[in-house]
């Protein structure tokens, strides 16, 4: 019988590639990056620490695979075997205090993926049957209906009905050959279905052809956040066959973090092949259409608004200018908060830690420093948060502080301050 | 044979061996493990990313300096100031042109080299009094840690206390802990001078190749 | 320990060379009746070279005269009263400490650890206070050796063991001199704050600052704390000019500068290291929880109400002699 450690060491040394062994190596143990991690910041508990956090797995790595690992082993210098007590102790410090929002990365003197090491490290977990109990509800989710929140497709198509009555638009599911397919998070739909509408008026403007599919339509991928392989293979795997079935151009992946980089990168090395159409970001889609200037700019939002730069976009996504761009389309009093940008603190609620029940306290915690920095700001109105994720935080946290504050999607903004189709673009 | 011939010659020929083939060994060891070829298609350059997450990190970034400041001074002082001394330093010159390479270069003159060594000095006691001041440092060390800092601090110490050159059992005890600490580095985490470049370069490449400009 | 086995070891093998930077007195020397090395000593000579009043310490050069005796005098001072009896000072602290201790034992916080602690130096306060204890300790060190070195160290390890010593240790106090300059302006910049004397520092004095029972109140830093402040400050910067004086003779026309600046800086260097044992003592094992505050930053509770009592009150807004409540009120 293998232990449940055992198991955990196994994956933790299949995934210590040349890449996480040249981090464990690299390491000087300087303190630095606890300077930039929300969590270490919020509580001032040094356990926070992002290098602390990967511990087990630097431990499994230097006593079994690491160069000299034998001849210090039998000199009885290798360090402790892991075990499952400590794999234990540590599964908070893995789950609930990394959102993977790599801000750690920016400062660290050796450029050390914390976040990508975090990943890793929770797939041995995972293997090990140690995941946290709130992530592994939303497996079973996911396996009934394909959402984490157990969105159907008939609540789906609810909410589709309203937003083509409250449009004027059709919003044509399954079509065969459309431009792109688009996919959502489950909060979105569920929770600011608005953005259905957004879309639709946008495309109808830019005069493109979009679809949603029936069985695809969910964008979170859990199996990435918790660090299933399997699963995330098959919830990749259903958009990748209905995209290719319906013959799109391309897969749009919404206002959501996490999940662009699931389809978009680990996507093809799951399924082992790449995929017939291309995948692009809703934010990138707008972007480029309103340069083409099919989506003329009109009459610009008024109110004192911010960015919140969501980790996945920003620091792991590459989209910095985008968002800005569009904002300064839209509103004519937009402000940059403190951090603005590259250094953006996260929600709290990144990296699955926003599904994860036993973090609540921690991320409303960690959410004090978004509080800071909205606070920052004299006279705001509104913060756009292009991410559903982030912006279910959002909602959560501002309530929690009692701030009174509207959180805008970016595509809902940036359709309701088109152009009429007869002004002239300006 | 006195000594300072010892550990000089035979014991030096020794540690430097150990240094470099173990060093080598363990680079290699790292490289060799490998990664698993990405197949999705890339949106930027990932051998662009290794160089430019090399360069990158040598900038310390605004936002966080003030934080991190006594880390930033203490950590460049250190690192500038040793290189500097090592390699620009007369006596070290000499013992590389006569013991190894054969030619030498330019040294620093005497005042700049012991103003080196006091930045350096104070940049190494800086770094250390932090690992044991701070809880956070206070967690995350280890017995390495500690044994590389002092092992590295009694090197430069020891040199500093051979600056007369008169007396050669302080030569020789400033070789002896050379020795020692070339024998060491291979097998601790001294070895960040090389590894280094690998840990940046690969989460560059990491992030190159996804199109992020970190 | 580590320091001393290496000075050991190659000990057997070693051989003395003459500096780098020695002149070989043979090249040169013409055959003769010369006395250049001095060996013969010829009192005449010296008596016609001599002048000025012996007992005057810091006499100028009368008028005619090659040399002073200043020289001599200082030499005597050195010899006969600082290399003789300056040491003991640190030795007699170490053994008044010792029995205090021993009497009435470290002092403890009465009721223990709260548990809950409340931040006091930032990081780089005691990054700057234990660089400064390190660069102290090094220059302590050295500067020891250097002055006792001839009595305390040649007698019993050898004249040869001594001299190379002496070496390491000069090269040593040398090259870290200037360094205590930079560690002193660093420290005064990040403790001066909450340093100056207040009308409550004379209650610490009548109560001999609690250490013999009674309770004493005080805000930031206790009297105590605030002359060793102090202490360090002026005693630094004493030792500092003297000690660059010393470094570089030029900066000075006159020898008798020198000569005064080695006994200033002997005088004050080890006063002040008399003084940082008894501050050791009291960091460490002489009072439960203060070495907190420069480990980590922070000290308990309990440890803060004792000893400053109103420094706690201004940090937390609270009583510090209200018995605790576990809930703060809504
Ligand atoms: C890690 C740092 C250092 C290394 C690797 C190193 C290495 C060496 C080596 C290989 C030699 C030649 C020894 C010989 O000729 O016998 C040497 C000589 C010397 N080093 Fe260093 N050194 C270091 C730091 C320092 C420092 C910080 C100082 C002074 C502050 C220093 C001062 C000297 C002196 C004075 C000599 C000449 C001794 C002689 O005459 O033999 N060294 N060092
Ligand atoms: C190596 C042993 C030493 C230890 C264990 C030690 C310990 C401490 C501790 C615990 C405090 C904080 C007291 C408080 O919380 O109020 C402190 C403060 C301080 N120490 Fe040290 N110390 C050492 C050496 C030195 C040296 C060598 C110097 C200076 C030459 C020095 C100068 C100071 C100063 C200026 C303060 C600020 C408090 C004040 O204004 O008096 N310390 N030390
Ligand atoms: C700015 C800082 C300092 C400089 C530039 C400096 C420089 C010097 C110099 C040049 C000497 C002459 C040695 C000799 O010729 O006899 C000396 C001696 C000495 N120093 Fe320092 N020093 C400094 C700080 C200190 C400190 C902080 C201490 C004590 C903790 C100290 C303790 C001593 C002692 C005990 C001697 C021996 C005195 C004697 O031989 O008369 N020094 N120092
Ligand atoms: S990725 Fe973000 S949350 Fe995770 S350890 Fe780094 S800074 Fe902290
Ligand atoms: S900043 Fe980087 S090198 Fe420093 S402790 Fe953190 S992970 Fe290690």
């Amino acid at each position: 019988m293998t232990s449940k450690a055992e198991i955990a060491v196994e994956k933790f040394l299949e995934k210590t590639d040349s890449e996480a062994a040249s981090f464990f190596e690299a390491c000087v143990h300087c303190g630095i990056c606890a300077e930039a991690c929300q969590f270490h910041l919020a509580t001032g508990d040094p356990k926070y620490t992002p290098t602390y956090k990967l511990r087990p797995m630097e431990r499994a790595y230097k006593r079994e695979k690491a160069p000299f690992s034998s001849l210090k082993k039998m000199l009885g210098l290798a360090p402790k075997p892991v075990t499952e007590e400590e794999l234990i102790e540590w599964g908070p410090l893995v789950y609930d205090s990394c959102n993977m929002c790599a801000r750690c990365t920016l400062v660290c003197p050796m450029g050390i993926d914390i976040a990508g090491t975090i990943s890793k490290m929770r797939a041995g977990y995972e293997a090990a049957g140690l995941a946290p109990e709130g992530l592994e509800r939303s497996v079973e989710f996911v396996k009934k209906t394909t959402s984490p929140m157990g969105v159907t497709i008939k609540a789906l198509s609810a909410q589709i009905k309203h937003q083509e009555k409250a449009t004027g638009l059709k919003i044509e599911v399954d079509k065969q050959g459309a431009d792109y397919m688009c996919t959502f998070s489950s909060s979105e739909i569920m929770g600011y279905p608005e953005v259905l509408g957004a879309y639709a008026k946008l495309f109808d403007r830019a005069g493109v052809s979009w679809t949603i599919s029936s069985v695809a339509y969910e964008a979170t991928n859990v199996g990435v956040q918790i660090g299933s392989a399997s699963l995330a293979k098959e919830i990749v795997t259903r958009v990748v066959e209905s995209a290719e079935a319906l013959g799109v151009k391309a897969v749009i992946s919404p206002e959501c973090g996490h999940a662009y980089g699931a389809i978009r990168f680990a996507g093809p090395n799951l399924m082992g092949r790449q995929y017939k159409f291309e995948v692009v970001h809703i934010i990138e889609v707008i972007d480029q259409l309103r340069r083409e200037g099919k989506l003329p700019a009109g009459k610009k939002d008024a109110r004192k608004m911010t960015l919140h730069d969501p980790c996945q976009i920003v620091r792991r996504g590459g989209l910095l200018k985008e968002p800005r761009r569009l904002l300064d389309d839209s509103c004519s009093n937009f402000t940059e908060m403190k951090y603005a940008g590259k250094a953006n603190f996260c929600c709290g609620g990144g990296g699955g830690v926003s599904a994860n029940e036993r973090a609540e306290e921690l991320r409303t915690e960690a959410f004090s420093l978004k509080v800071d920095q909205l606070n920052g700001v004299d006279g705001l109105e509104a913060v756009v948060v292009p991410c559903a994720n982030c912006r279910s935080v959002f909602e959560d946290g501002l309530d929690a502080y009692e701030m009174d504050l509207e959180v805008l999607g970016l595509a809902e903004l940036v359709a309701e301050t088109l152009a009429e189709p007869d002004e002239k673009q300006g | 044979m006195s000594f300072l011939n010892f550990v000089e010659g035979p014991l030096f020929t020794f540690a430097a061996a150990v240094f470099v083939l173990a060093a080598l060994w363990r680079l290699i060891g790292i490289i060799r493990i490998g990664r698993t070829k990405d197949i999705s298609p890339p949106k930027g350059s990932a051998a662009v990313g290794f160089i430019k997450g090399n360069l990158r990190h040598f900038i310390p970034r605004g936002i966080f300096a003030k934080r991190t400041m006594v880390h930033l001074v203490g950590g460049y002082g250190f690192h500038l100031g040793l290189f500097v001394l090592v390699f620009f330093g007369v006596y070290h010159i000499d013992f590389l042109n006569e013991r190894i390479l054969g030619f030498s270069w330019p040294a620093l003159p005497r005042w700049a080299f012991l103003l080196t060594s006091a930045i350096a000095f104070s940049g190494l006691i800086m770094l250390w009094v932090r690992r044991i001041s701070d809880p956070v440092m206070r967690l995350i060390s280890d017995k390495d840690d500690h044994i590389g800092s002092w092992l590295t601090f009694l090197v430069m110490l020891s040199g500093c206390f051979a600056l007369e050159q008169a007396h050669d059992s302080l030569r020789a005890t400033h070789m002896l802990l050379v020795d020692i600490w070339l024998i060491y580095f291979p097998f601790s985490r001294l070895m960040h001078g090389f590894t280094f470049f690998l840990s940046r370069g690969q989460s560059g490449a990491t992030y190159g190749r996804k199109g992020i400009d970190l | 320990m580590l320091m001393l086995a290496a000075f050991a070891a190659p000990i057997a093998a070693q051989s003395v060379r003459p500096p780098g930077n020695a002149v070989n007195l043979d090249d040169g020397i013409e055959d003769g009746p010369s006395n250049a090395l001095g060996d013969i000593s010829d009192t005449e000579i010296w008596d016609n070279f001599r002048g000025g009043n012996p007992r005057e310490l810091f006499a100028a050069a009368p008028e005619g005269q090659v040399m002073t005796t200043t020289g001599q005098q200082w030499r005597v001072v050195r010899e006969k009263l600082i290399r003789k009896y300056l040491g003991w000072l640190p030795v007699i602290v170490i053994g008044l400490l010792a029995v205090f201790y021993l009497i009435r034992g470290p002092m403890k916080i009465t009721g223990g650890r709260s548990g809950k602690t409340i931040p006091r130096f930032t990081l780089s306060a005691r990054v700057a206070h234990w660089f400064m204890a390190g660069v102290f300790i090094i220059l302590g060190l050295t500067g020891l050796i250097i002055l006792l070195g001839r009595v305390v160290i040649a007698p019993y390890l050898g004249l040869e063991f001594n001299s190379v010593l002496a070496s390491a240790a000069m090269q040593g106090h040398n090259l870290f001199g200037p360094v205590f300059v930079f560690a002193l302006i660093w420290l005064f910049i990040k403790f001066v704050r909450g340093n100056f004397f207040q009308w409550v520092d004379l209650k610490w004095i009548f109560k001999l600052g609690g250490f013999f029972g009674g309770h004493v109140s005080s805000r930031q830093f206790n009297f105590g704390e605030k002359s060793w402040f102090w202490m360090v400050i002026l005693g630094g910067i004493l030792i500092s000019v003297t000690g660059i004086i010393m470094l570089f003779p030029t900066l000075v026309d006159d020898v008798r500068w020198l000569q005064l600046s080695t006994i200033l800086h002997a005088l004050g260097a080890v006063g002040l290291i008399a003084v940082a044992i008894g501050h050791i003592y009291v960091g460490t094992i002489g009072m439960e929880g203060s070495i907190d505050s420069m480990l980590k930053g922070e000290v308990d509770e309990n440890w803060a109400k004792e000893h400053h009592d109103l420094w706690y009150e201004e940090v937390t807004g609270k009583s510090a002699t209200a018995p605790e409540t576990t809930e703060d009120a809504p």
